[in-house]
C-alpha cells in the first residue's frame, strides 16, 4: 500500500523534526518545509495528501498559504497554532481549513484527527480488516475470524486487539495499550485490562486460536 | 441644599440689613419722626427682604436639585461638566471650569492606565502563545522517545498547560465578550477532549473515569467549556482521596442540560461551600494543599457568567459534585426547525 504523504509547514525546528519522527513512525511519508520562501512550489512538487500548517510563519501567514493551496487543490489542510483566538479559528474555517488544532496538542489525538481526515478525503472502498497469522480482525463489524469461525467482540476487546494487530510481532506494553484505549475514549485501568485480556483469550479459544496472544513477563503482550 | 444651611450662609448679609435697619430707625427718630414711622419702614424692608431671599433660595434649590438628578442619571458621571448648562454667575463659572479641568486630567490618567493594562494583557497573551511552542515540542519529544520518565514528564506538561491556560483566561476574562464563538457542540466531545488534555495526570494518579454521556448538544463556546472542565478535573486530582474516581454525567430537566463532574475526593467543608467561587478564597482545603491559589474556580464562575452557564457546587464530605447547567435554547432550535 502506498503511504499517505504529509507536508509539515512549521517553523519551529524541534517541533518540525519531532513531527517528522512521529509521522514516519506511524507509516506516513513526510516532507517538512525548511525553506519558507517558495512553499507553493514545494507543495506542487511533493503533492501531499494532507498539509499541516502553522499560522505564524516567517514571511508568510498560514492563512495566505491556505488560500493559495486551496486555489490549486482540495487536499485536507490542518491548522496548528498556539493562539486560540476565535478570529483565527473563524479565519481558518472561512479559508477552507479542515481542522483547527491548538497547541499544545496531544500527539495521539493529532494522529487520530489526521487519520480520520485522510480516511474521509480518500475513501479506500475496502472494509477495514487487519490480518495477522490468518486471523482477520473486522473493525466495522467488531469481530474476529479464524478459519471460517467468528467471534463477536465488545468495544474494549476490539480496541485492544486492534492495537495488538497494528503492532503485530512486537511487544506491546500494558501502559501503551491503556494509553491507546484512553485515546479512543475507553477509560479502563490496569485491572480492567487484565480482565479484558482473559475474556479475549477465552473468545479466541472458542474459534480455535489458542496461544495467539502471548504474555511477556513484566513487558506486555505480543501476537 | 437645605434652607437652614442657606440661612447660615446668608447670615452676614442679614446682619448688615439689621444693622442698617437699626441705624435708619435711630436716624429717623433722631430727626424728630415718631418711632412708628421707623418701624413701618423697617417692616416694609423686612418683607421685601424675606420675599427676595425666598425667591432666590427656591430658584437656586431648583437648579441644584436638577443638577443632582442629572448626575445621578448619568452613567459616566465625570461627563457632567459637558452636559450641564454653563453657569452664568462668575463664581459658579469658575467652579465649572475647575470641574472640567479635574475631569480632563482624570480621563488622561485613566486612559494611560488603560493603555498600559492593555499592553500588558497583549504581552501576556502573546507570551502564552509563545510558551505553547516549547510545551508542544516537549510533548512530542516525550511521545517519540520512550524514556523511563516520559510519563511523569507528560503529566507535568499537562499541569503547565493548565496553569498557562489559567493565566490566559484570567487576562482575557475582562473583555471576554469579544472572544467567544457560540456554536452547536456535543457535550460528550468537550468532556472527552478535557479528559484527553489530562490523560497522563489522570493515569498517573490512577483515577478511574466514568463518562457515559448521551448525545446532548448545547449552544456554547467549546474552548471555554473545555477550559472550565480542565480546571474542575485539575481540582479533583489535586484534592483526591484514596482510589480516586471521577464521574461525568448529564441530566436533562426543565429545559436545561446539567453536566456534572463528580469526584470522591476530600470534599469541601459546608462552611466553605458558599465562598469557593470567590477570588483568592482557598478555605480549609487550601491550607492542606499548598498550591491552592483561589483563582481556578473564581475564573470558572466568571466565564460561566459571561457565557450564561449556571455553575454550582455540592459536597457532602466525601467528594464534590460540580454542575454546569446549559440552557437548551428553544429559539435557535425553533428557527432551525
Amino acid at each position: 500500500m502506498n503511504a499517505y504523504r504529509i507536508m509539515i509547514i512549521e517553523d519551529d525546528v524541534t517541533i518540525q523534526t519531532q513531527l517528522k519522527t512521529l509521522f514516519t513512525g506511524n507509516g506516513y511519508e513526510v516532507c517538512a518545509v525548511t525553506d519558507f520562501s517558495e512553499i507553493i512550489g514545494q507543495v506542487k512538487a511533493f503533492l501531499p495528501h494532507l498539509v499541516l500548517l502553522d499560522i505564524r510563519l516567517p514571511g508568510n501567514s498560514g492563512f495566505d498559504l491556505c488560500s493559495q493551496i486551496r486555489a490549486i487543490s482540495d487536499l485536507p489542510i490542518v491548522f496548528v497554532t498556539g493562539s486560540n483566538t476565535d478570529m483565527d479559528e473563524l479565519n481558518s474555517i472561512m479559508l477552507g481549513g479542515d481542522a483547527f488544532i491548538i497547541k499544545p496538542y496531544n500527539p495521539a489525538i493529532l494522529l487520530a484527527r489526521i487519520a480520520s481526515l485522510l480516511r474521509r478525503a480518500y475513501p479506500s472502498g475496502k472494509e477495514d480488516v487487519l490480518v495477522w497469522k490468518e486471523a482477520a480482525l473486522h473493525l466495522a463489524s467488531s469481530s474476529i475470524e479464524y478459519h471460517g469461525q467468528k467471534a463477536e467482540l465488545t468495544k474494549n476487546e476490539l480496541k485492544i486487539l486492534c492495537y495488538l494487530f497494528q503492532h503485530a510481532g512486537t511487544i506491546c506494553a500494558r501502559n501503551d495499550i491503556v494509553d491507546f484505549l484512553w485515546d479512543n475514549r475507553l477509560y479502563i485501568d490496569d485491572n480492567a485490562l487484565s480482565v479484558n485480556m482473559t475474556r479475549i483469550r477465552g473468545k479466541l479459544e472458542t474459534i480455535g486460536l489458542t496461544g495467539f496472544i502471548r504474555t511477556k513477563h513484566r513487558q506486555g503482550y505480543i501476537v | 441644599m437645605s434652607g437652614k444651611r442657606y440661612l447660615k450662609h446668608m447670615l452676614p448679609v442679614l446682619l448688615i440689613h439689621l444693622t442698617g435697619m437699626s441705624a435708619l430707625i435711630l436716624f429717623l427718630t433722631a430727626v424728630g419722626n415718631p418711632v412708628s414711622v421707623g418701624l413701618f419702614v423697617s417692616g416694609v424692608w423686612i418683607a421685601v427682604l424675606i420675599v427676595y431671599s425666598a425667591v432666590c433660595y427656591l430658584a437656586r434649590k431648583k437648579r441644584l436639585d436638577r443638577l443632582l438628578d442629572m448626575t445621578e442619571q448619568l452613567e459616566e458621571r465625570y461627563l457632567l461638566p459637558e452636559v450641564m448648562d454653563v453657569p452664568k454667575r462668575a463664581e459658579e463659572e469658575v467652579y465649572w471650569r475647575l470641574l472640567k479641568m479635574a475631569g480632563k486630567s482624570m480621563l488622561e490618567k485613566t486612559g494611560e492606565v488603560r493603555r498600559e493594562q492593555n499592553e500588558y494583557r497583549e504581552y501576556i497573551e502573546q507570551w502564552i502563545h509563545e510558551v505553547k511552542t516549547p510545551v508542544t515540542a516537549m510533548k512530542l519529544l516525550c511521545e517519540n522517545n520512550a524514556l523511563p520518565c516520559s510519563r511523569e514528564l507528560s503529566s507535568q506538561l499537562e499541569q503547565i498547560s493548565r496553569l498557562t491556560e489559567q493565566v490566559l483566561y484570567y487576562a482575557r476574562s475582562n473583555h471576554a465578550e469579544k472572544d467567544y464563538f457560540i456554536r452547536e457542540i456535543r457535550l460528550s466531545d468537550v468532556v472527552h477532549a478535557a479528559i484527553a488534555d489530562n490523560r497522563s495526570l489522570l493515569r498517573q494518579n490512577n483515577v478511574s473515569i466514568e463518562a457515559e454521556l448521551p448525545d446532548h448538544t448545547v449552544y456554547t463556546d467549546d474552548k471555554w467549556v473545555r477550559f472550565i472542565l480542565n480546571q474542575l478535573i485539575g481540582n479533583s486530582i489535586k484534592y483526591h482521596a484514596r482510589q480516586p474516581a471521577l464521574r461525568f454525567f448529564t441530566v436533562e430537566e426543565n429545559g436545561q442540560v446539567l453536566l456534572s463532574v463528580e469526584d470522591n475526593g476530600i470534599g469541601i467543608p459546608q462552611s466553605d461551600l458558599p465562598r469557593i467561587f470567590e477570588k483568592g478564597f482557598t478555605g480549609r482545603n487550601g491550607r492542606t494543599v499548598p498550591s491552592a491559589t483561589g483563582i481556578g474556580l473564581y475564573l470558572c464562575r466568571r466565564l460561566c457568567e459571561k457565557l450564561g452557564i449556571g455553575l454550582s457546587a455540592y459536597s457532602n464530605g466525601t467528594g464534590t459534585t460540580m454542575t454546569l447547567s446549559f440552557h437548551i435554547n428553544d429559539f435557535i432550535t425553533g428557527v432551525q426547525g
